[in-house]
C-alpha cells in the first residue's frame, strides 16, 4: 500500500470534507463583511444595540432567501 | 495557494494523508486568519479613523478596540443566523 498515493479514496473524501468546511468559511467571511456595512451604520459602541444584532441576523438570512430566488429562478 | 513543503528526512517524499492534511488544515487556518485581520483592518479604520491625526487619539484607540470586538460578535452572529434558519 502507498501512503502517498494522492488518489486514495480517503484522501479524496477527506479534502472534500475541507472544501465544503472552506465554501461555509468564505460564506460566513463575506457575509459578515457585507452585514456590518448594511448594519453598523454609525461607530462601534461596547455592545451591539439589538437592533443592529436583529438587522445582522436578519441580513444573513434574507441573504439566503435571496440566493434560493436566484438559484430558482435562473433554473427556469 | 502555497505549496506543501516536503518532508525534511528521507531521499524520496512520501506524505501519508494525515500528514497532507495536517499541513492543509494549518495553511487553511493561516489564510483565514490573515484574510480576517486583512477585514478588520479595513472596516475599523473606515469606522474609527475619519480625520487622522498626526498620531492616535483615544477615542479612536478605543473606538478600535470596540470595533474590533464588536466585528468578532458580528461573524458569530452572522454563523449562527445562517445555521439557525427558522
Amino acid at each position: 500500500m502507498d501512503p502517498s498515493s494522492m488518489n486514495s479514496p480517503e484522501l479524496q473524501n477527506l479534502l472534500a470534507q475541507e472544501k465544503q468546511k472552506a465554501m461555509i468559511s468564505e460564506m460566513i467571511s463575506k457575509l459578515t463583511s457585507a452585514c456590518w456595512d448594511k448594519c453598523i451604520t454609525g461607530s462601534p459602541g461596547s455592545k451591539f444595540s439589538s437592533s443592529e444584532a436583529n438587522c445582522l441576523t436578519n441580513c444573513a438570512q434574507r441573504y439566503m432567501d435571496m440566493s434560493l430566488i436566484i438559484m430558482k429562478r435562473l433554473q427556469q | 495557494m502555497d505549496s506543501f513543503s516536503s518532508p525534511s528526512s528521507g531521499s524520496s517524499p512520501k506524505f501519508s494523508t494525515d500528514d497532507i492534511m495536517t499541513q492543509l488544515r494549518t495553511q487553511l487556518e493561516q489564510a483565514y486568519a490573515e484574510e480576517f485581520l486583512e477585514t478588520v483592518r479595513g472596516k475599523c479604520f473606515d469606522k474609527c479613523i475619519t480625520k487622522p491625526g498626526s498620531s492616535l487619539s483615544g477615542s479612536e484607540s478605543s473606538c478600535i478596540s470596540r470595533c474590533i470586538d464588536r466585528y468578532i460578535e458580528a461573524t458569530g452572529i452572522i454563523g449562527k443566523a445562517l445555521f439557525n434558519q427558522r
